[in-house]
C-alpha cells in the first residue's frame, strides 16, 4: 500500500515562493508586532466604512464549518445599514448557486452579495456591451451567469465528452461569431476544448480572452491542495500566447464593479480576508480599507515578519472580534 | 557527399524509431540512430543524472517507449488518459506514487485534470522532483489543414498549478545539438540547421553557434521571414531543401556523390 501523500492548507505557505505581486505598495516602516485592532479601531473602522467585502475561505468558514460568531457578526452589521459581499474566485457556481452554500451553513444572504467570479464574467462583458458569442471553458456558474446576462455561449459542460482524433486532414470547424472565450476553472478540461477555444482567439478577429481568475491550486477539500484555474488560463496562454484579461481578484474591476453599484469611496469599502498577498494586497492596491483576519492562512508570524511588505489598516484574529463593541457602535450610530 | 545528416523533431508523440519508419516509408533513407525527438532528449538528459525513480507522463506513447528504453519506469502517459477524480465522494482524494522523481510534459491529446493534478501533486509535494519539459510549442501542424494547439499548451498548464519552472530539452534548447557533436563527434561550426520554424530551428541553430537555413516550405512566409519584425535571421534561407540540388553539377570532380 503506498504511502499516502498529504498536505495541510496553509502548511506549504512558508515553503515555496509565493508568486510576486503584481504592483507592490510603497510602504513606510511598521513598528513590529502589528497589533490586533483595539476597540477605539474597530468603532474607528464601523463608523468609517459602509460596505465589508469579505473573502470567504478562512474568513466566513473554513471548509465546509462556518466560524463561530460569524452570523451574529453579520447580523450586527446588516444591522447598522452597512453593505456585505461575499467574494470567491471559484467560478463553477453562479451566485445563485453558491446562495445553497451560505444557506445550508446557516448564513442568511442575498444572492446578490455574492460576488463569484463566474458573476464578475458576465458583469464585465455587459459593461462592455458585448453583443457576441462566448466560447466557455469551465463549469456550469458560468453559464447560468451569462444566461442572466442575455449573453449567448457555447462549450462549458457539453464539451466535456467531445474527442479529437486527429485522423489524416482532420480539421475542427469553429463558429466565427465567437467574440470572446471565457475560461474558469474546468475539472472536465480536455484536448478538444483547448483547441476549439485556441482557434477563436487566433482565427476570430479581436476576439477576448477572459479569466475569470488565475489562482494556483483551489482548496477543494482540507486534506489536500487541487490544481486550480491557474492550470486551465495555462494552457491557453501556452497555445495562443496571448495573456488574458483577468476579472476575478486581484484584479480590480470587480472591487471598481462594486464601488460604482454603491456610489462609495474606495477608503468606504473594507476589504476583509485571511491573505496578504491576494486579499490584503488586492484591498490596498483598489485603495480599500484592509483587514486581516488570523482566522485562516496567515498566522502572526507571517504577519510580524520582517519580510512581510504588506501592512493591513486592522489585524482581528478573527471576523467576530467585532462583537465587543456591538453596543457601544450600536449606540453611535 | 559524406555528409552527415540528422532529423530533428519537436514532436514527443512518435518514438524515433517510428520517425524513422515514416521516413522510409516516404522514401528517405533513415535509422532510429538517424532521428532525435524531444522525447528521446527527455529520456537521455534523466539518463546523464543517473535517475533512479519514476517518471510521471503528460504525454502519448512515443514518450512513454522513450522513457522506457531509457530504462526509466513511468506512471501515466496514455494508461491516464481515461482517468477521473471521484467527484462524487465527499472527500475527493488522490495519491500520488511517492517513488516519482520527475514529471515529464510532451504534446498529450488526452490531457484531463487527473493527469494536471497528479503531475502538480508531484511537483508541490517534492522540490526535488524535476519539472522536465519535451517542448514548448505553442502550436503545430499535427493535421495537413490546421495547426492544433501544441505541448506547450500542457507545460504552461502545469507551470500555472504549481508555480514552477521547467528544463526544457527540445528545441530551442542546446540539448539535443550537444549531444549529436559529442556522440558523432562533430564539431559545432561543421552544423548546419535547416527548418521552417524561426522560434524553434533558426534560434536553436543561432543560440548554440550551428549555421542555419530557413525553408520556405512549412509555416514561415518569405514576407513573415524578410519583416521588421522580425529578429531571427538564418544565415541562408531558400525556397525548399531541393534547392541544394541546383549546385550539384557544380560540385568538383573530386566529390563523390553515393
Amino acid at each position: 500500500m503506498q504511502a499516502l501523500q498529504r498536505s495541510l492548507p496553509g502548511a506549504r505557505a512558508g515553503a515555496r515562493p509565493v508568486r510576486p505581486a503584481r504592483r507592490m505598495v510603497a510602504c513606510t516602516a511598521t513598528a513590529r508586532p502589528i497589533p490586533r485592532a483595539t476597540n477605539e479601531q474597530k468603532l474607528d473602522l464601523l463608523k468609517r466604512v459602509e460596505c465589508f467585502i469579505f473573502d470567504c475561505d478562512g474568513v466566513i468558514w473554513l471548509g465546509d464549518k462556518v466560524i463561530d460568531g460569524v452570523p451574529e457578526t453579520l447580523d450586527m452589521l446588516r444591522g447598522m445599514g452597512k453593505k456585505v459581499f461575499f467574494v470567491t474566485n471559484n467560478s463553477t457556481k453562479s451566485r445563485a448557486g453558491y446562495m445553497s452554500k451560505f444557506q445550508s451553513l446557516g448564513l442568511d444572504v442575498k444572492a446578490e452579495e455574492i460576488y463569484s467570479s463566474s458573476y464578475a464574467a458576465a458583469a464585465y462583458l455587459e459593461s462592455i456591451n458585448f453583443n457576441k458569442k462566448v466560447y466557455v471553458i469551465g463549469e456550469t456558474g458560468i453559464l447560468e451567469e451569462l444566461d442572466l446576462k442575455g449573453i449567448r455561449h457555447l462549450g462549458g459542460p457539453g464539451d466535456a465528452d467531445k474527442r479529437v482524433t486527429l485522423k489524416s486532414g482532420e480539421y475542427m470547424e469553429h463558429d466565427h461569431d465567437v467574440g470572446a472565450v471565457v475560461v474558469g476553472f474546468d475539472r472536465y478540461i480536455n484536448y478538444y476544448k483547448i483547441q476549439y477555444a485556441t482557434l477563436c482567439i487566433r482565427e476570430n478577429p479581436g476576439c477576448l480572452f477572459i479569466a475569470t481568475n488565475r489562482d494556483a491550486v483551489t482548496h477543494l477539500t482540507d486534506a489536500q491542495e487541487w490544481a486550480g484555474n491557474g492550470s486551465m488560463v495555462g494552457a491557453i496562454v501556452g497555445s495562443t500566447k496571448r495573456e488574458p484579461t483577468v476579472v476575478g481578484k486581484p484584479s480590480d474591476f470587480m472591487l471598481k464593479n462594486i464601488s460604482a453599484s454603491l456610489g462609495l469611496r474606495p477608503d468606504q469599502i473594507c476589504m476583509v480576508g485571511d491573505r496578504l498577498d491576494t486579499d490584503i494586497m488586492f484591498g490596498k492596491n483598489g485603495g480599500l480599507t484592509t483587514s486581516l483576519v488570523l482566522s485562516g492562512v496567515t498566522t502572526e508570524e507571517v504577519l510580524n515578519s520582517p519580510d512581510n511588505k504588506v501592512i493591513p489598516d486592522y489585524v482581528l484574529a478573527k471576523l467576530p472580534d467585532l462583537l465587543t463593541v456591538k453596543e457601544m457602535a450600536m449606540v453611535a450610530a | 557527399m559524406q555528409k552527415k545528416v540528422f532529423f530533428v523533431t519537436n514532436n514527443a508523440t512518435k518514438s524515433r524509431a517510428a520517425n524513422a519508419a515514416k521516413l522510409t516509408a516516404l522514401g528517405i533513407t533513415a535509422t532510429a540512430a538517424d532521428v532525435y525527438t524531444s522525447s528521446f532528449a527527455a529520456a537521455a538528459y534523466l539518463k546523464t543524472t543517473s535517475f533512479s525513480k519514476k517518471a510521471y507522463v503528460v504525454g502519448e506513447q512515443g514518450l512513454v517507449d522513450e522513457l522506457t528504453a531509457a530504462g526509466i519506469a513511468c506512471v501515466g502517459g496514455p494508461e491516464h488518459a481515461g482517468k477521473e477524480v471521484d467527484w462524487s465522494n465527499p472527500e475527493p482524494h488522490m495519491e500520488v506514487d511517492p517513488e516519482v522523481g520527475a514529471v515529464v510534459v510532451g504534446l498529450d491529446r488526452n490531457i484531463n485534470y487527473f493527469k494536471l493534478q497528479y503531475a502538480t501533486t508531484c511537483l508541490i509535494n517534492g522540490s526535488s522532483c524535476m519539472f522536465i519539459a519535451c517542448n514548448t510549442d505553442s502550436r503545430g501542424h499535427f493535421s495537413s489543414s490546421q495547426e492544433w494547439a501544441g505541448a506547450g499548451t500542457m507545460v504552461a498548464a502545469i507551470i500555472g498549478s504549481s508555480e514552477r519552472e521547467p528544463m526544457l530539452l527540445g528545441k530551442p534548447a542546446s540539448f539535443i545539438l550537444d549531444h549529436l557533436c559529442a556522440t558523432h563527434q562533430i564539431p559545432r561550426e561543421k552544423c548546419i540547421v535547416i527548418g521552417d520554424r524561426l522560434d524553434t530551428d533558426i534560434l536553436w541553430g543561432n543560440q548554440n553557434n550551428a549555421g542555419t537555413c530557413c525553408v520556405l516550405t512549412g509555416v514561415t512566409s518569405e514576407a513573415q521571414l524578410l519583416s521588421p519584425d522580425n529578429k531571427v535571421q538564418p544565415k541562408l534561407y531558400m525556397d525548399s531543401l531541393a534547392e541544394f540540388l541546383t549546385v550539384k553539377p557544380l560540385l568538383p570532380a573530386s566529390c563523390v556523390i553515393m
